[in-house]
């Protein structure tokens, strides 16, 4: 076997547009692990200092600076679903692999995720693992009118064929040839939709603030990064409509003058890159992307590129600052985005899920859209919706339906003989509810918002009456310490305070203990740069608020989490 | 916008003029108010890492960092108040929690004692916070000129901005993340295996004392 050269590779990158990722990955895939000899080559050919490139490459976990033996080692995830399902056991079984453990892959609606090579393997125990397709959203349960999940279980969809059979760029045709840019915004500001990466940001005013801005080149960014552990809904959206996404992306160009696109992709979906790739080429050669689209002066190229293994690389602008090469911590705002984006010129980036969205409502028009959601909301969510609950999966609701209704009605409940002690909102980063809430609360911001939490991203993980809570409180902040980028003091240093006052170590006295965790919660939320610093006190403060005893008992029992499941 | 009278912004009550690009940080500070900070320089890029220098802005929820926040015009500015007093102090403990002693001899460099010197300011704890500590001293760099104590780092990455933005050497950078952050050379090695020109610079805007001088040191542990 020949083994490609050093300078093939940078030949093959180096003039390429965001070229750093794909260069590091070309030569960890062809060497197992990052090398001094390429690192300094690399830091040649593209100009980054030697010690930041260094540093960078520090900075992602799935990387590998040694030669591994054996080489491709298992990943294991230990996420909070998985930490449920016996992730931990998985991970110790396959030692002799060198096995070691890795934050929520994104299939939790599954069993355990082993992520070895570009595969990903899924199954309970170490001789049971195999390679398939994650699964389809179940069929929808309500008999609602759905968005984006409304032509994803057609089994030809993934196809350009099946997707345009289907109505598929349908909206971008009508788009490009009989509306204006304008037209397109306004169309897309009066269906109300907002961002579904989290922060809830109006679409339309976002698309609007690009095309307003000055400067050329703009980008589109799809932040596919999704990274939010209990979180897999932008995955099945990709694998099973990535057409949707990329029509949605050609829409967000048009209206905003880009000219170039990114779709960043998490690490652990190594699966759905040549997948977006394929779809890529198909609409290239249908001329509804590259040059000249149907006919006009339109254009626009479309890249894939894979992260690292990095949580904060969600936070757009971190996720900017990876893909332009640099040590991946988020910017200061403002500027931003919208006028100072990638290569500080104006780019949107947008959700997954908000450009799917997009595509939909282009082809059925805003007050379609606007009709969809309940008890005064408007439009839809995809819900991914794990851990103690007897159909797990991602679940599109309108917005306003209540909790209970997804949890009892749609997905069956807790196994026999529980009952739901707790779930999770926006995966990890809206903490618990539990009690009253789990009773009234209804599925959007401002319900959810009211019971102290947020519903972002909308990942909701189950936990059951058998579940020790400060074990999971623990799990979740050992993610959040695990994935703080080290920029800002409060959360490098309070992420990791909170971690080993959920670990055993801190205080011995309850009310010292609690006064800790209080005081280090309340700096994070008001100084912390960057959302992941302000929410994962949020963490601490629900297990305080619902599950007093259980700290109680944690504290003066010396601190272990035995005596649970 | 070059309207002079239309550059003004109130900071704790008084209405002060700011140039035009100028923060709230240099604005409120040229007109007296004292901000405590650890990550700032003049010199350097405005970085936002510390998060000490948050102030109050009216109608914004959160306080905002003042040394990246740029002053707007009819800003209302609140430079300590009792809420933000009380979040300096708690993460001053914070910063204080991850070293082991704060004491540093001030011949080390010239900003070695910001840190032990706010610490007394806002009598924040040295015993709160107990945990891990997060530094690792690189005692085993025998170079003649730079102590390297990062027991005492507080990653506040000035001394890696002074080397990128004055000296233009990018020696040193930063690896891993979160609490496991270090500040490094290219593959963690030793100043004299990277582009290090042993300028000093980095010595002179560490607020800790992580960074020493030796041969200050040196000179008077060999006179006195
Ligand atoms: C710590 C952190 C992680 C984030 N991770 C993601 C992510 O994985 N995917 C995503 O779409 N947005 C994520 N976001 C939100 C993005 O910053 C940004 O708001 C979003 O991509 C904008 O797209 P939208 O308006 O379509 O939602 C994250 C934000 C924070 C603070
Ligand atoms: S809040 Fe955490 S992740 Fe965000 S900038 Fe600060 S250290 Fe980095
Ligand atoms: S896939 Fe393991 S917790 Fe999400």
């Amino acid at each position: 076997m020949s083994i490609i050269a050093n300078h093939e590779l940078i030949e093959r990158w180096r003039n390429a547009p965001a070229p750093l990722l794909p260069l590091l990955h070309a030569f960890h895939d062809r060497d197992g692990y990052l090398a001094a000899e390429a690192l300094r080559a690399i830091s040649a050919a593209l100009r980054i200092p030697l010690a930041e490139l260094y540093g960078t490459v520090t900075f992602y976990h799935h990387f590998s600076r040694e030669p591994q033996q054996p080489q491709r080692a298992p990943r294991v995830c230990t996420g909070p679903v998985c930490a449920l399902r016996g992730g931990q056991e998985l991970c110790h079984a396959l030692a002799d692999q060198g096995a070691t453990a890795m934050p929520c892959a994104g299939r939790c609606d599954e069993p355990i995720p082993v992520l070895q090579g570009h595969q990903v393997l899924v199954g309970s125990a170490a001789d049971d693992l195999v390679h398939r397709p994650a699964p389809l959203p179940p069929p929808n349960p309500g008999s609602l009118p759905e968005c984006v999940f409304a032509e994803i279980r057609r089994p030809d969809r993934a196809t350009l064929t099946g997707y345009e059979n289907s109505g598929g760029y349908s909206g971008l045709r009508k788009a490009v040839q009989e509306m204006t840019p304008q037209a397109v915004i306004d169309l897309v500001s009066a269906s109300k939709l907002a961002g579904r990466g989290g922060a809830g940001f109006p679409t339309g005013r976002k698309w609007q603030a690009v095309c307003d801005a000055v400067g050329t080149p703009k980008t589109v960014v799809c932040n596919a990064d999704e990274g939010e552990p209990g979180c897999f809904k932008d995955r099945v959206i990709m694998q099973y409509d990535p057409h949707a996404v990329i029509e949605g992306m050609i829409l967000a160009a048009y209206a905003t003058g880009a000219t170039r696109g990114f779709i960043y992709l998490r690490y652990e979906y190594p699966e759905i890159q040549p997948l977006l790739e394929r779809a890529i080429d198909e609409v290239k050669a249908a001329n509804l992307l590259g040059p000249q689209i149907l006919g006009t002066d339109f254009h626009f190229e479309l890249y894939v590129r894979r992260g690292a293994g990095a949580y904060i690389c969600g936070e757009e602008s971190s996720l900017l600052n990876s893909l332009e090469g640099k040590h991946p911590f988020p910017r200061n705002r403002p500027p931003f985005p919208v006028t100072h984006g990638f290569a500080d010129l104006p780019t949107a980036v947008n959700n997954v899920e908000t450009l799917a969205s997009a595509a939909q409502i282009m082809r059925r028009g805003a007050d379609w859209y606007l009709s969809l959601g309940m008890n005064g909301q408007v439009g839809t969510k995809v819900i991914s919706l794990s851990g103690d609950i007897e159909r797990p999966g991602n679940y599109e609701v309108p917005f306003g339906l209540p909790l209970k209704t997804l949890l009892y009605d749609w997905a069956g409940g807790p196994g026999a003989g529980r009952t739901i002690q707790a779930v999770t909102m926006a995966g990890l980063s809206g903490g618990f509810l539990a009690g009253d809430a789990l009773e009234s609360a209804t599925l959007d911001e401002p319900s959810i918002r009211a019971h102290g939490s947020m519903l972002g991203a909308a990942g909701i993980i189950v936990f059951d009456d058998r579940r020790n809570m400060v074990a999971a409180a623990h799990n979740a902040m050992t993610f959040f310490a695990h994935e703080s980028c080290g920029k800002c003091f409060p959360c490098r240093i309070g992420t990791q305070r909170l971690r080993e006052r959920l670990n055993g170590e801190g205080p011995t006295g309850v009310e010292s203990w609690l006064a800790e965790v209080a005081d280090l919660g309340r700096t994070m939320k008001a100084m912390s740069a960057c959302g992941l610093g302000m929410a994962a006190p949020l963490v601490t403060e629900s297990l305080v608020r619902f599950f007093p005893a259980q700290v109680e008992q944690y504290v003066d029992g010396h601190k272990s989490h035995a005596g649970w499941e | 916008m070059n309207n002079r009278s239309q550059n003004r912004i109130i900071i704790d009550g008084v209405e002060v003029e700011f140039s035009n690009g100028e923060t709230i940080y240099e604005a409120a500070t040229r007109h007296g108010a004292t901000i405590p900070t650890l990550c700032y320089d003049p010199r350097l890029n405005p970085f936002g890492a510390c998060r000490l220098c948050v102030v109050e802005v009216e109608g914004v929820r959160n306080p905002v960092a003042s040394c990246t926040t740029k002053a707007t015009p009819g800003t209302v500015v609140h430079t300590s108040s009792p809420t933000l007093d009380l979040h300096r102090k708690t993460l001053l403990e914070m910063v204080a929690s991850e070293n082991d002693a704060l004491a540093v001899d001030p011949l080390r460099g010239y900003a070695s004692q910001e840190l032990t010197q706010l610490v007394a300011q806002y009598r924040a704890a040295t015993d709160r916070f107990a945990g891990q500590h997060s530094g690792h001293s690189k005692f085993e760099d025998d170079n003649p000129f730079i102590l390297r104590d990062y027991n005492k780092c507080i990653s506040c990455y000035r001394c890696v901005r002074v080397c990128a933005e004055q000296e233009g050497d990018y020696a040193i950078s930063v690896m891993n993340r979160g609490f496991h952050t270090q500040i490094t050379t290219e593959f963690n090695g030793l100043l004299r295996d990277s582009a290090c020109t042993f300028c000093g610079q980095c010595v002179q805007t560490c607020p800790t004392g992580a960074l020493g001088d030796k041969k200050a040191l040196r000179f008077i542990e060999e006179n006195i």
